[in-house]
This record gives C-alpha cells, sequence and structure tokens, in this order.
C-alpha cells in the first residue's frame, strides 16, 4: 500500500461508535466525517471523555466502529480480518501513548527491535533502521541504554522513534505531551513537525493542550461525539 | 514471528525476570533430578536392596531338587545343567549341593551328630554367606578332594566349645578334616548348625552322601524370581531327564518384599509425580501472574502489530524456557546424584541409561511447560488491545 496520487489517506464517513452497559446505549463518536492527507498534521482537541482517544483507536483499528465508513487508501478497512489489522498496524501505522509505555526492563535498541520483529524484518538490516529512527529523534547515542533509565522526555522521543521505526504512513498520538514539561513538548512536537516534513508521513494528534494542536496543520474539535473542523 | 526471535525474546525476559520464576525452576529440578535418579538407578537400587531383603526372607532364592523317590532312583544333576541354569535371564548365580543328613563326627573322644553339605564355589554367594575366620574352599581344595570343611558357628560352638577353630582338625567318618573358615553372614539361618565340605570331597569320601541333587539359584531381583521359575523345567530337560523334579519357590515372602517393593516405589513416583505437579502448578501461576502484570506490555505489542498468535507463542515459549531450563538443572542435580548414589552403593550405571534419562526429563519438562503455559498464553493472546492498553 502506497500513497495515491493526491487523494486522501484516511477517509472517515459518519463513523460511530457506541458503548452499551446495562442501563442502555451511551454514544462516543456520532457520524464523524474526516479526512487526511499524507504530510498532513491534524490535532484533535476535546474535553476529556469526549472520544478522542476512542477516534484515534478505531483509526489505528485497535478497536471496532459501531457503523460508518473508514477508508485507508481506498480500502475499506472496517471489514478487515483479525490477521489483516495487525498488519495494517505493523505497516502502515506508528502509535505514540500518553505514558511513554516503554519495554521498561529492555534497552532503547530491543524497545525499536519489536516492531521490526513483528514486520519480520531481516536481523542484520534491524540496526541501521533502529540508528535511523533514533536520529530523528537524536537519540542516536542512546541507542543500547536502559529505557528505565531515560529521563521523561527521552523516553517519548524513543517512543516516537518506536512508532517510525517501521516507516508508517500515520502517526497516531494519544496526547503525546501530556506527561512531559512546555520545553520537552515543544521538543517532542518540533520531532514530529521534522518527520511529517521529510516525507508522506501523516499524524493526528489528540491532545488537550492548545499549544500543540497550534503546530498542526488543521485543527478539529471533538465534543458529544461529533467533530467539528475549526 | 520467527522462531530465532521469539527464543531470543523469550530467554531475555526469563533472565530479566529471574528472581520470581526461581522457586518453581526449583520445584521442577528436584523432580527432573529425582525422576533421572529413581530411573537409572532404579536397577542398581533393586540389587542392593534385594540382597539386603534376600537375606532376610531368601525371596530371591529358588530350591531345585530331585525328589527321593525309589521308582526314580537317586538323580543328580549335570554341571551342564549346572551352567544351563546360569544362563537364564535373570539369574544371578547358582550352585550344586550334595547332602547328609546326620553324619557322624568325633572330636576328642566324643561324638557328634550334624547335617553335612557338599557344596561348590558358587554356594557361599548363592547364599550371602562369608567367612568370620579363615576362608573358603579353593580350587585347589575342590580339584583335589581335599579333607577340609567349613563349619556353622553353632556347630563349632556345640564341638568345640569355641569359634575361632580354624586350622583345627575334626573326625568324620574316620578320616581328619581341617577346619578352613567358620561361617558368617546374615542368610545363616539353619547353616549355622551345619558343617560344608567341597562336593568333590563330600561325594568321594562320605558314605551315604546323596547324590548332587539340589540346586540353589539366586535371581538378580526379586521381579526376576516370577520370570526365572517357569523356565527352569524347560532348561533342565533340554540337557537331562526331569522325572521328580521339583522347583521351589518362597512365593510367600516374595509376595511380601514385592508388597514392600511397590509402596516404597509408589511413595518415590508419587514424591516425584505431585512436585512436577507443583512445579506444573507454579509454571501457571507465573505465567498467570505474568500475563497479568504485563497486560499493558501485551496491548502495546498488538498496537505495534502482534498477531495473536505471536502474543501467543511468546507466552508459549517462555514457559517452555522455564521449564526446559529447570529440567537442564535438575539433570545437573539429577548427575549429582546419580554420582553420589552410585559411591554409596558401589554401583555404576551405564552412561546411555543415564543420557537416555535426561533427555526424557528434557521431554516431559517440554509437556509441562506447554500444558502449563497454554492457558496463560491464551489468555494473553486473545486480551483486546485497548483494554490492555488502558489497564492499570
Amino acid at each position: 500500500m502506497t500513497p495515491g496520487n493526491g487523494g486522501p489517506l484516511i477517509r472517515v464517513t459518519r463513523l460511530s461508535k457506541h458503548y452499551s452497559n446495562g442501563h442502555g446505549v451511551i454514544p462516543v463518536l456520532r457520524g464523524v466525517n474526516l479526512e487526511v492527507r499524507p504530510g498532513e498534521m491534524v490535532a484533535v482537541m476535546g474535553p476529556s471523555g469526549s472520544g478522542k482517544s476512542t477516534l484515534l483507536f478505531i483509526l489505528g483499528l485497535l478497536q471496532p466502529a459501531s457503523s460508518g465508513k473508514y477508508q485507508f487508501m481506498g480500502q475499506d478497512m472496517l471489514a478487515l480480518s483479525r490477521a489483516a489489522q495487525a498488519e495494517f498496524r505493523r505497516r502502515q501505522v506508528g502509535f505514540v501513548f500518553q505514558n511513554c509505555d516503554l519495554f521498561e526492563n529492555s534497552t532503547v535498541y530491543e524497545n525499536l527491535e519489536f516492531p521490526l520483529v513483528y514486520a519480520k524484518v531481516e536481523r542484520q538490516e534491524r540496526p541501521d533502521r533502529i540508528t535511523a529512527a533514533l536520529e530523528r529523534v537524536n537519540l542516536a547515542h542512546r541507542i543500547h541504554h536502559p529505557a528505565n533509565h531515560l529521563s521523561g522526555g527521552e523516553k517519548q522521543r524513543v517512543a516516537i522513534a518506536r512508532a517510525l521505526v517501521n516507516e508508517p504512513l500515520v502517526i497516531l498520538a494519544d496526547e503525546p505531551t501530556g506527561h512531559l514539561d512546555r520545553t520537552h513538548g515543544h521538543m517532542v512536537m518540533d520531532h514530529f513537525e521534522k518527520v511529517v516534513a521529510a516525507g508522506d508521513t501523516a499524524l493526528i494528534v489528540v491532545t488537550h493542550d492548545p499549544q500543540v494542536a497550534e503546530r498542526c496543520s488543521r485543527i478539529f474539535s471533538l465534543e458529544d461525539g461529533i467533530l467539528n473542523e475549526n | 514471528m520467527r522462531l530465532g526471535d521469539l527464543l531470543r525474546v523469550s530467554i531475555r525476559q526469563l533472565l530479566r525476570h529471574r528472581r520470581r520464576y526461581w522457586g518453581v525452576i526449583l520445584a521442577i529440578a528436584i523432580g527432573t533430578a529425582g525422576f533421572i535418579t529413581i530411573i537409572t538407578m532404579g536397577r542398581d537400587l533393586k540389587k542392593n536392596f534385594n540382597r539386603d531383603l534376600e537375606l532376610l526372607g531368601k525371596a530371591t532364592l529358588i530350591r531345585i531338587y530331585f525328589e527321593k523317590r525309589p521308582s526314580f532312583g537317586y538323580q543328580r544333576f549335570q554341571p551342564s545343567t549346572l551352567e544351563a541354569l546360569r544362563r537364564l535371564p535373570g539369574v544371578s548365580e547358582a550352585s550344586l549341593v550334595a547332602q547328609h543328613p546326620w553324619v557322624l563326627g568325633s572330636w576328642q573322644g566324643r561324638d557328634y551328630h550334624f547335617a553335612l553339605l557338599g557344596v561348590d564355589e558358587s554356594f557361599w554367594k548363592v547364599n550371602g554367606l562369608t567367612p568370620q575366620g579363615g576362608k573358603f574352599f579353593t580350587s585347589g581344595d575342590t580339584n583335589y578332594s581335599q579333607r577340609v570343611c567349613i563349619l556353622g558357628p553353632e556347630l563349632a560352638r556345640t564341638i568345640f566349645g569355641r569359634e575361632k577353630v580354624v586350622g583345627d582338625q575334626l573326625a568324620m567318618q574316620q578320616e581328619l578334616y581341617t577346619v578352613t573358615a567358620v561361617l558368617n553372614g546374615a542368610g545363616l539361618g539353619d547353616y549355622a548348625h551345619f558343617a560344608f565340605m567341597p562336593l568333590s570331597t563330600a561325594e568321594n569320601r562320605i558314605q551315604g552322601i546323596s547324590p548332587a541333587n539340589r540346586i540353589y539359584l539366586r535371581c538378580r531381583t526379586w521381579e526376576d524370581v516370577g520370570k526365572v521359575a517357569p523356565l527352569i523345567p524347560g532348561a533342565i530337560q533340554a540337557v537331562q531327564p526331569v522325572q521328580g523334579l521339583k522347583v521351589e519357590v518362597a512365593w510367600d515372602h516374595l509376595r511380601r518384599v514385592e508388597a514392600v517393593a511397590w509402596w516404597v516405589e509408589l511413595f518415590i513416583y508419587s514424591s516425584i509425580v505431585a512436585t512436577l505437579i507443583l512445579g506444573g502448578v507454579g509454571i501457571w501461576t507465573v505465567m498467570m501472574a505474568a500475563v497479568r502484570s504485563r497486560t499493558r506490555e501485551i496491548g502495546l505489542k498488538k498496537a505495534m502489530g502482534a498477531e495473536d498468535q505471536a502474543i501467543m507463542a511468546q507466552f508459549l515459549a517462555e514457559a517452555v524456557c522455564l521449564s526446559v531450563a529447570a529440567s537442564l538443572l535438575g539433570s545437573a542435580l539429577g548427575f549429582v546424584s546419580v554420582e553420589v548414589t552410585s559411591l554409596l552403593i558401589h554401583s555404576h550405571p551405564g552412561q546411555g541409561l543415564f543420557l537416555m534419562c535426561v533427555l526424557l526429563g528434557l521431554l516431559v519438562a517440554v509437556g509441562l511447560g506447554v500444558a502449563a503455559g497454554i492457558y496463560p498464553s491464551l489468555r494473553a493472546s486473545r486480551m483486546e488491545v485497548v483494554s490492555a492498553i488502558r489497564y492499570e
């Protein structure tokens, strides 16, 4: 799968998600429409519980939608098998989560190696790809450090490098600066900008922080399950 | 996920969390070491156990004789019969005996009547007898029908008033015999009252002695007795006629010994099985705990594109690596245990048997790892990504 000529990378149409509990149905996303092109930086803002992360998880095929349409480069993503969903996550998506979520008992190298292991990249290719990904976040010198010896900002940069190592078409970042101070938050966004500027990778970032959102080319807000572009 | 990566990641995981796995590893290692020791040394242990028990109950001794009936005459066993019996599988030793139930002996003018046995060189080993003082008959004594005898300690005391009588002379049927030894040993029993002389001497010099119509046959273990006994008439018949042949096995003793051995074996094997089950439960528990404590890790890996099978394979591989590591440690402990046991019982089993046990132990460990790891691994693989990522 490679980006088409000028067409959207992601096209979401009337996407809905609701949860059922014992008392009834709770709508989370209501008829969400969204288009993201290659190389775009998109911010999704909204209060807590507005469904931002849910939207991100649906886009990353970590969670199913209740109804609607989701196309990635023209392909219907909601019809994929479980194995095909895993394949999509391996090849096309890089995730960055709020809590850095590195494997604490592993080194930086080992953290970045996991996506390559799952993608069955040859072992001899891995060091170069890992070094290249770390260089993009200026952490190549930390390659063999234990993950739990890194600072919060460094951990998040390693998480970004890990999301990049398989050269995905889209990075889905869930509050990537949420646990960082302003300086480190800016640094992380600088790295995202660099990555997006360098190629066709798109970034969708869910955030509370207006300063983070301002760094993006398009800003959406999600309230009561309805997505609007600002 | 490639096999090489799977093993590398699993072994790394185990090494980095080794503290939480030590208890389980030790439990399985002890079970494996016990298994290896029992199987490798089992036969030799049984032999030793057998040697100690048989002397009390003569459970592995088979008595073969020709009935003394006028219609059959006095039959004697041929030397080739003895050889044929010695070749039977499970036979440790066989001895040919002639007897005189009431021979007249005298010392310092006083007469004594006692039972006399003419025996071959194997008799002592078959009956677990040792010389208290002096030595058993030499081949020269046997070949030249020398006038030598061995006395039971009670008989020595009755005649001489003491047990240290080696070198003294005792008259039997008007001929003087030199005492070469006084008997000792747990299997003494009635032999304490007997006199013994070389079979050739007895046959050539003692009047009224029976022909060599009695064979004592010692089996290697009590398990061999039941297999050897039915083969005896056929083995003898191939060499000589068998009219009036009697084969006597101490079945009651044997069954008691077998019952004791069965309970001991049951106890040992139950302990091993219990240890291995405990090890299995240990693996299950630590893997369940690992799945719980690594829920976010599982979610992250799925977010990176790991398929359900890859997650399952990883946890299963960790469980198998755990049990194989335990089994390797158990093999090392088993090796030490076998060496120590060998020294204690003065017997060394073959390397082949030990290696086979190690291999078997490894296979059991792999089976245990798979059996105990399969449910936790399934649980890990079926975890929903979002709930795993959001797990605190």
